[in-house]
């Protein structure tokens, strides 16, 4: 058993793949001088060399159109932008080029790109630093989104998403990157689609991911003081997702509540129960709870930002709505 | 609400007090015009469309499918004219609606919800075990049924088979207005019987003879015994009375009720001047009517203008049928299975004979039992000799 921290998993991710692949490189903002904003590419440049740990200017298009011109020609470039809240500036690249090649050219060509970027709030840093934007690349078909939740999935998702032959957007939360876990041996690589069941429970089932996890496993202790037994989902992946594991947990419980840090309002949690008023229709004992941040930009005070993102208080009120 | 008008429970019969609602047709917001049905209202006898008398919107819907609603109470509000403006009008349609549950008349509370709310799963349920949401209170927010309060009510069909508690489950507003009228008709009329066998050898010759060759329309022995029901009933017009509020109610004509088994339960349309009918005509209409009756088509007026009935178990094998008389009657002849058996002829030799058991309860208000016998032996005498059967009788006694 060693101890593995989130931001070191990434890290150790990233120096396997290199290892294990030469086309593999990385391209962003001091990721290769400075070993990233928040240290994922730490001693990279040095054990690898500069030509595959590049450092770019401060222009997230030209970062991302590098990228998928390189994916393109033959390499598998592995993009950081440094807050998820500049992906704006890699929309023309990701949603028009990347996106897109692999239906353009009659399946002839791949874009094998990850685009790394952390999302999430919690640090003080202000609305344009701390959004959660998964949702608007999980709306775009031909791009796929994962958002680890814990240092095994951080490293195992990194893996699967360099290895991917299409592009993956890896989304990290931020607030996450101090987390520590005990890990045997080098984690495995989890396959992009799936979601793991972080707690059983028999009355309500919580879907969430990132950072929501643990606020959805401190709801599930709250409630299990009072007998209320609550399944914690773990989706991993947001594009594909794993619409049978939902259904499944939901079939045994019941109740379903969405838990995710970004905003409430069309977000994940809005496909999520969309899909299951549909299939799970039948299954449904209450109404389907969703449980985000408010419609409003993440603010800078520590108290209202604290108050801002989902708490397990909030998500303890929602799972006793539905089973109400 | 400005401008909004009740719309509520109609009178569909003499002795109607109260109404299930069946069904909603329209909704809340509904623009609907005069001839539109804007619900269905069943009765122990019927299920009747209720249509709007004019054009109007719909505001809000008072009662849930499902509910029994007295007659005269608000069930809808709407924009158009009040329903039945004769009825008392009463200043809060809610307050009329809330009296009614305090009554008890009501098996779910009457509070103004748009529509009875429930789970997905517990639909699921109920579907799957034969639930009758109607009929269950639901433990969720505004009344809503759950899994678990279906769950409660379910009979446990796959429980192990030890006798260790009964199972129970609430009575459908159906069952439970059939349950009142039928103990009310027990503890208030004063029933007794009178028993004869009829000799139906020659009745079955004949209906044979008349049914051969697939001819329309097909004549079928209850069509003979509601035959000889009406034409003793044309014949001795004295025996259309029955006891109603302390006095004694002459019905005109020879109107014959006839018990009709249907999916909704027993129920009693009307063949009515059945006497006056020649027998093919009373077999084209009593098929029509029974028709109509399984079907849920009948009127408001199918079921009224007669004090006897007829109920007919011949197709079981039961001997005799002992049955109860209708509230709003005076009689009923219950028809057992033809059985053959050896009679003596002229000459006291066995003769086998088919023989039909007929039990006639009468209420002793209005009858004795020397007049009961002189009526049921009259339509023994029918049944024994159907071709005068075949005729219409023109009997017009108390007809004017």
């Amino acid at each position: 058993m060693t101890e593995l921290r989130y931001i070191r998993a990434v890290n150790m991710a990233l120096a396997d793949a290199m290892e294990a692949d030469p086309t593999v490189v990385l391209i962003g903002e001091d990721v290769s001088e400075a070993g990233g904003a928040f240290g994922a590419s730490r001693g990279l440049r040095e054990r690898f060399g500069e030509a595959r740990v590049l450092d770019t200017p401060i222009s997230e298009g030209a970062i991302a159109g590098m990228a998928v011109g390189a994916a393109m020609s033959g390499l598998r470039p592995v993009l950081e932008i440094m807050f998820m809240d500049f992906t704006t500036l890699v929309m023309d690249a990701m949603v028009n080029q990347a996106a897109k090649a692999r239906f353009m050219f009659g399946g002839q060509a791949s874009v094998p790109m990850v685009l790394r970027t952390p999302h999430g709030g919690g640090l003080g840093a202000g609305p344009q630093h701390s959004q959660c934007l998964e949702a608007w690349f999980a709306h775009v078909p031909g791009l796929k989104v994962v958002c680890p939740s814990d240092p095994a999935s951080a490293y195992g998702l990194l893996r699967a998403a360099i290895d991917d032959p299409d592009p993956v957007v890896v989304i990290e939360n931020k607030a996450l990157y101090a987390m520590k876990a005990d890990v045997e041996g080098t984690p495995p690589v989890l396959p992009i689609g799936k979601a793991v069941i972080r707690r059983a429970g028999t009355d309500a089932t919580v879907v969430a991911y990132g950072a929501a996890v643990r606020t959805a496993i401190a709801a599930a202790d709250t409630l299990a003081e009072r007998g209320v037994s609550v399944e914690v989902l773990d989706l991993l992946s947001l594009q594909p997702w794993d619409e049978a594991a939902v259904l499944a947990s939901l079939s045994r419980t019941h109740r379903l509540v969405i838990v995710h840090e970004a905003v409430e309002a069309f977000g994940i949690g809005a496909e999520i129960a969309a899909r299951m008023a549909q299939i799970g229709f039948d299954e449904l004992d209450g109404p389907i709870m969703r449980v985000g941040a408010p419609f409003m930009p993440v603010p800078f005070s520590k108290g209202l930002e604290d108050a801002y993102l989902p708490s397990a208080a909030g998500v303890v009120r929602a799972i006793e709505k539905t089973m109400e | 609400m400005a401008g909004a008008n009740p719309v509520v429970m109609p009178k569909l019969g003499l002795t109607m007090t109260e109404g299930l609602l069946a069904s909603w047709r329209v909704a809340p917001g509904d623009e609907v015009k005069a001839g539109d049905v804007l619900f269905v209202v069943e009765t122990e006898k019927i299920a009747t469309e209720i249509e709007a008398a004019g054009p109007g919107r719909i505001e809000s819907l008072l009662a849930n499918e499902g509910d029994v609603v007295p007659v005269g109470a608000p069930v809808a509000l709407w924009t158009g004219e009040s329903s039945r403006s004769e009825r008392p009008e009463t200043p809060d349609a809610a307050e009329n609606v809330s009296r009614s549950a305090t009554e008890g008349v009501s098996a779910v509370p009457a509070v103004a919800a748009e529509r009875r709310l429930s789970t997905p799963l517990a639909r699921r349920i109920a579907r799957e075990k034969g639930v009758d949401l109607a009929a269950l209170q639901g433990s969720g927010p505004r009344g809503r049924i759950k899994a678990a309060d279906v769950e409660a009510a379910a009979p446990r069909a796959h429980a192990p088979a030890d006798h260790a508690s009964p199972q129970r489950r609430p009575a459908t507003p159906v069952e439970r207005i059939v349950a009142d009228r039928l103990s009310a008709s027990k503890r208030t009329i004063p029933h007794f019987y009178v028993l004869a066998d009829a000799d139906v050898t020659e009745l079955l010759h004949v209906r044979a003879e008349l049914n051969a060759g697939g001819a329309e329309p097909k004549f079928t022995v209850n069509h003979f015994v509601v035959a000889a029901l009406a034409r003793a009933l044309a014949q001795a017009p004295e025996f259309g009375v029955r006891w109603t509020d302390g006095m004694i109610e002459t019905v005109p004509g020879s109107g014959v009720g006839i018990a009709v088994d249907t999916p909704r339960g027993l129920i009693v349309p009307v063949l009515r001047d059945a006497g006056t009918l020649g027998l093919e005509d009373l077999a084209r209409d009593a098929s029509a009517l029974v028709l109509r009756a399984r079907e849920g088509r009948l009127l408001p007026g199918d079921t009224a203008g007669a004090v006897i009935s007829v109920s007919n178990v011949g197709m079981t094998g039961v001997a005799h049928l002992v049955p109860i008389i209708d509230p709003d009657q005076s009689a009923i002849l219950g028809v057992g299975a033809i059985k053959p058996v050896f009679r003596p002829d002229a000459e006291g030799r066995p003769a086998l004979r088919q023989e039909m058991g007929l039990v006639l309860a009468c209420d002793h208000r209005v009858f004795d039992g020397m007049r009961a016998a002189r009526f049921l032996d009259r339509v023994v005498q029918g049944l024994n000799h159907p071709l005068r059967l075949l005729r219409a009788e023109h009997a017009t006694g108390v007809r004017s």
